[in-house]
């Protein structure tokens, strides 16, 4: 950001514009407000709030893009710009480059959630409670480690396959359609829903537009919580064998330095 | 005093071709092959001195110095650096060893190279009272002092396999690994480097690294190990090595002759050895090694006029480690 401030108006862009386009795009297919619409819309999204609905899901959106490439975007990067090597001639854990370099995108990520609520206050009159975008912070808060171990366990593949950005596109793509980022889950066949209540990101979306939309407080959501701490317990520690276990395989077949 | 390095027997062996997952669940054969990349190494290096690995490329030089890093794991063999063994103590290896294995291409080039340093003190566990002091210390060690807040992409090559250096020299370690550390450099950034890397054996401190220039090895190693197919074919000083080709000289001749040289050619070797012969469109280029390139040059001459053959050039030149390298290989070291 110091030497390409003008990164700066991506901010602008992907939490506000996109979202945005998407909300009026809505607006025009159900007639601008219209009750039965609304009303359509809440039965099946457990709001009717669409304007929050959709802008928590492009937010979510963005979590997900930046947490599931990042880790391996920064390991893919480091490995064809040659650096991935001089990285693991140091003392440090294996395990950093793994985890550490994402971490540069968590501001970001936060910039991306900080500036929805001026945007929907500005661009559409919706205003939130401060009490509710503070739960929102803390079911966010316990989702992004999720994001972060999947996105890890993707980086580990990496070491041994090179090139994964298409598997981690296809993966993005069937998160959007699977946990409720663009339209509710509810629309989804029933047996995609059973496979969207194993993703964390789908308790995280849902979670996050309860306490932020329909005023929950966190106790209503805590079950889903604890169940997204688990899974990202388990996903953490998978990825982390799986590192050691390819960074290994990376040593005998010397896949470190070539890519 | 513990050798800086010490390698037993080291093989690496790499597969050639793929064996697809659908391969296998065809039951395919494995037609993978194996390829012997380092091939029975045996090495030690003394602490204190400055050892060269030389070799053509695809030697084994660079896949035994990453062996000796811990980036890879030989096929058999042992290795202790520094007395530890690099199999079980990996992490206590890299925490000792200053390594430039990929030079430039290693470094972050949006970055400056002070910041460059900051991020590896601190994967080095540098601690962080005394980064800024070794972060100095690293960049006046290769004078790069001035040029500390430029972004590293500004640096010119010579600058940039500098500042690898400066990086390797972070933990402060007794023993420095270097790979090709002046390839692609021009003469006085070689020389430029060639003068930190003295500087750092004056610090005490031992010297592995690579090379396929010969100048350089015999300039800057105390031993050097020719390495040819993963197997070190010769080790000594350089004066050593120089010494086993029991010549003062070398003459390099080609004539121009029409037919067979094998007459020629036996009666030059009665003058001297005969290194190396090829006879291509009629010019024959011979490679003698010779007590005095005085009394050889005019026999050469005699022989070639006897043969009705006409000598084109001549060049009289010292032993040098290619000499070495051709007399225990058959092969020039840039074939």
């Amino acid at each position: 950001m110091r030497r390409y401030p003008t990164l700066l108006l991506s901010v602008l862009f992907w939490p506000i514009l996109l979202p945005a386009a998407a909300v009026l795009m809505g607006r025009a297919y159900s007639g601008s407000n219209d009750p039965q619409a609304i009303e359509a819309f809440a039965q099946r999204a457990g709001t009717s709030e669409v304007t929050g609905f959709v802008f928590v899901g492009y937010a979510m959106y963005m979590w997900l893009s930046a947490m599931l490439w990042g880790p391996g975007s920064a390991l893919r990067t480091e490995q064809v710009r040659g650096s991935l090597e001089a990285v693991f001639l140091t003392p440090a854990s294996r395990l950093v480059p793994l985890f550490a370099p994402p971490i540069a995108a968590l501001p970001a990520i936060i910039l991306d959630f900080v500036v929805i609520f001026p945007a929907m206050w500005l661009l559409f009159g919706v205003v939130l409670p401060v009490d509710a975008m503070l739960r929102a912070v803390a079911v966010a808060m316990v989702g992004i480690p999720a994001l972060y171990a999947i996105g890890a366990l993707f980086a580990s593949l990496v070491l041994r396959y090179g090139e994964i950005g298409p598997v981690v596109h296809l993966t993005r793509g069937i998160f959007v359609l699977a946990c409720g980022i663009t339209f509710p889950v509810a629309m989804l066949p029933a047996w995609a829903q059973v496979g969207a209540a194993l993703l964390p990101p789908t308790y995280t979306v849902a979670d996050t537009r309860a306490v932020l939309l329909r005023g929950e407080g966190l106790g209503a959501v805590a079950s889903d919580l604890i169940f997204v701490v688990a899974l990202t317990v388990i996903v953490g520690v998978l990825a982390s064998v799986v590192f050691r276990w390819l960074d290994q395989s990376a040593r005998r077949t010397g896949m470190l330095g070539r890519y | 005093m513990t050798p800086a390095v010490v390698a037993t027997g080291l093989v690496k062996e790499f597969e050639k071709g793929r064996y697809t997952l659908w391969q296998r669940l065809r039951r395919e054969p494995d037609r993978r092959t194996r390829f012997r990349a380092v091939d029975g190494i045996d090495l030690r290096v003394e602490t204190g001195e400055i050892f060269g690995l030389l070799g053509p490329n695809g030697a084994g030089k660079t896949t035994t110095m990453k062996m000796l890093s811990t980036l890879l794991e030989p096929t058999s063999g042992t290795i202790e650096v520094l007395g530890i063994d690099v199999a079980r103590h990996p992490r206590e290896v890299r925490a000792r060893l200053g390594a430039m294995l990929s030079g430039e291409r290693s470094l972050y080039w949006k970055l400056t190279g002070r910041e460059n340093l900051e991020y590896f003190a601190a994967l080095y566990h540098v601690p962080p009272k005394d980064t800024r002091e070794r972060i100095d210390r690293s960049l006046a060690a290769v004078k790069l002092s001035d040029r500390e807040d430029d972004y590293v992409e500004r640096y010119s090559t010579g600058m940039r396999q500098r500042l690898a250096l400066a990086r390797a020299l972070l933990p402060d370690p007794p023993l420095v690994i270097l790979d090709e550390p002046t390839v692609g450099l021009d003469p006085q950034s070689s020389r430029d480097l060639r003068d930190r890397v003295r500087d750092l054996r004056a610090q005490g401190r031992t010297i592995l690294l690579t090379t396929h220039y010969m100048e350089e090895a015999d300039q800057l190693c105390d031993r050097v190990a020719i390495i040819d197919h993963g197997k070190i074919v010769a080790l000594d000083s350089p004066a050593a090595l120089k010494r086993t080709i029991r010549a003062e000289e070398i003459v390099r001749l080609e004539i121009g002759l029409h037919g067979d040289g094998s007459g020629l050619l036996a009666q030059l070797g009665r003058a001297g050895t005969i290194a190396r012969q090829q006879q291509t469109n009629g010019t024959l280029a011979v490679t003698i090694h010779c007590s005095s390139a005085r009394d050889l040059v005019p026999a050469a001459f005699d022989a070639a006029r006897a043969h009705g053959a006409t000598v084109q050039h001549v060049e009289v030149v010292p032993v040098t480690l290619e000499d070495v390298f051709l007399s225990v290989t058959g092969r020039e070291l840039r074939e």
